[in-house]
């Protein structure tokens, strides 16, 4: 027997400990660290800084929490709002529950900008200052390639998008992977870092770098949802009731993929969020996408953020790749996903 | 005023023809229903009017107003669909459902305004859906699902509606159900039914007028009495076909040879 869908008390309900749970998040992200420093005081020099009551702590813990912590864990929101919200979108405007934010080659041509920079600057020991700039170009040329070649533009249908996405993939994969083979073992090393995403290097110049991108690309994901709505009946039904299919289609591709590459040119390609997180989500609130993007935006940032967590103190002081701890949340969950028989998408 | 106006239609598919010169003239209120043998052009001919096909030539306008000048969202406010296989997607109430019909109305962006809910709840009630307005749609039987197709394009408040083999995998019963609803429609508020149908006994009785096409050309256009016991029937199925008169009704029978 199929269950009714679920009631606007339980959405309200899980909307609110979504956001409960994000909170805890951010006093987390905020309060764990090598460094120990009191719940309370973080809360209080929090407080101090909108004028309520003064700090108690010393110049040190303010750096540590303002300078390290604060940007990593704000770093991490953006991160798992926008490659949630970017997952669900995809997964609506493609009506398929394998979609995520990576499928139209964001991450190959990210992969392969990065991996260019890398290589590109030789042997050196830290990760060039220009590998975001060429990740994020990397990305943008792979998904206007996927869009140009997968039925010239406005006029291809999803199918078509993702079949070009997958070519575009692979290509710029075996390009990758060519220049890694004639890199040295320093450069790889660093590749394979990047590849697999990490918050370590966040600071509040790449949060402002980030930060318009993501506000704007996740606006317009989230108001996406009626429209999403209106095509799970498909194309030709969503056009006879109004719809012009392929402009939202653009509009909401475009949006995904944009704040999707700002992303990833930031922290790396960090596996699973975009595609569990909106699945997580429809499980609890139904499979309307005015309901999934929204708690999607404010569960995928508290799943990041407790993830970060987790990968940097497990092993303190070495961290764990942020794509590991993902992954290994995310499988178990993917799998359970996959175990129910009901279908998930429309 | 013609609700629906077809002048010399052609209809392509790459380089295949799939609707000829086709010219049609219906009026309001009047049901017209496309007769003919699988690969006649009936379902390409609907879906043009519902303006999901492209036209290679000719024109079509709805209720005066040329369909190829016309937005989505108007057009939508003048001609809605009830497709051959529609897609019911699982998760979504029939409430929700029947409200799509409403988007024409008040956007993408925004929610359905109380006007919107109104009609949405007129709808529900007329076609007997209140009962399992919360149900997730894909609970519904195949007689309740089609009245929840057929809700959602009555919610779209069209003069025209285009409906593609509508009682396709129903039982008699419900057959006959979704086509006395239509008809009440077409009878009480001024709609005008332009359908396909495959059974021609239905056809010529519940349609005031029948159109019988062949290989994308109209090879009979006339009163539905007419159409049903004309021999250029049997011709262009192929097959030998009778007319039996049941109670004053018209009842089309095969005869095998």
């Amino acid at each position: 027997m199929v269950a009714n869908p679920p009631t606007r008390r339980r959405v309200a309900i899980v909307a609110t400990l979504t956001v409960v749970g994000l909170v805890v998040a951010m006093v987390c992200g905020m309060v764990v660290g090598p460094t120990s420093i009191g719940t309370w005081r973080v809360i209080g020099d929090v407080f101090s800084h909108v004028g309520i009551g003064r700090s108690t702590l010393s110049g040190l813990q303010s750096t540590i929490i303002w300078q390290l912590r604060a940007p990593r864990m704000v770093l991490g929101l953006l991160a798992g709002a926008m490659l949630s919200v970017a997952g669900g979108t995809y997964q609506g405007v493609f009506r398929n529950p394998l979609a995520d934010p990576y499928l139209l080659g964001v991450a190959a041509g990210a992969g392969l900008g990065a991996t260019f920079a890398i290589v590109g600057a030789g042997t050196g020991v830290a990760t060039p200052t220009w590998t975001p700039l060429l990740a994020f170009l990397g990305a943008m040329v792979a998904v206007s390639c996927t869009w140009l070649i997968g039925g010239r533009g406005m006029r291809s249908n999803a199918s078509t998008l993702i079949l070009a996405g997958v070519a575009v993939s692979a290509m710029l994969t075996s390009m990758q992977t060519f220049l890694q083979q004639q890199s040295s073992s320093n450069s790889i090393a660093r590749v394979y870092i990047w590849l697999l995403g990490s918050l370590a290097s966040a600071n509040w110049h790449s949060v402002t770098m980030v930060l318009p991108y993501v506000a704007l690309c996740t606006l317009i994901c989230v108001a996406s949802g009626r429209a999403l709505d209106v095509m799970s009946v498909g194309e030709d039904e969503s056009r006879s009731l109004g719809i012009r299919v392929r402009q939202v289609r653009f509009v909401v591709i475009a949006a995904s993929s944009l704040g999707t590459a700002a992303i990833v040119s930031a922290v790396g390609l960090i596996g699973f969020v975009g595609i569990i997180v909106p699945h997580i989500v429809r499980l609890l609130v139904g499979t309307s996408y005015r309901r999934i993007l929204p708690i999607s935006v404010a569960f995928g940032a508290m799943f990041l953020v407790f993830a970060d967590t987790i990968a940097r103190t497990v092993m303190a002081p070495s961290e764990l790749p942020l794509g590991v701890v993902t992954a290994v949340i995310g499988a178990p969950v993917f799998v359970l996903i996959l175990s129910l028989r009901r279908p998930i998408v429309r | 005023m013609n609700a629906v106006e077809i002048r010399d239609l052609t209809v392509k598919a790459g380089s295949a023809t799939l609707v000829s010169d086709v010219t049609l003239s219906i009026e309001s209120g009047t049901w017209c229903t496309i007769v003919g043998p699988n690969g006649a052009g009936k379902t390409t001919l609907v879906e043009t009017v519902a303006g999901l096909r492209r036209i290679a030539k000719g024109s079509i306008a709805i209720s005066g107003h040329s369909l190829s000048s016309l937005h989505e969202r108007e057009r939508a406010r003048l001609v809605s669909l009830v497709p051959q296989h529609p897609e019911v997607p699982s998760g979504m109430t029939v409430r929700d459902y029947v409200s799509l019909g409403r988007v024409a109305y008040h956007g993408l962006l925004r929610a359905p305004s109380a006007g919107d809910r109104r009609i949405v709840e007129t709808v529900l009630e007329r076609l007997s859906l209140l009962e399992f307005c919360d149900r997730d749609v894909v609970t519904l039987s195949g007689g309740e699902r089609q009245r929840m197709v057929l809700g959602r394009a009555l919610a779209q408040s069209t003069m025209v509606i285009v409906l593609d083999e509508p009682i396709t995998g129903l039982d008699l019963r419900h057959q006959m159900e979704i086509l006395e609803l239509l008809k009440t429609e077409v009878q009480e508020c001024g709609l005008t039914v332009v359908a396909t149908l495959h059974d021609l006994t239905l056809a010529g009785q519940f349609a005031d007028r029948l159109v019988l096409l062949d290989k994308g050309n109209v090879v009979l256009d006339g009163p539905a009495r007419e159409v049903v016991r004309s021999p250029e029937l049997s011709e262009r199925y192929g097959m030998n076909l009778r007319v039996v008169d049941v109670d004053g009704s018209d009842v089309v029978v095969p005869v095998r040879h």
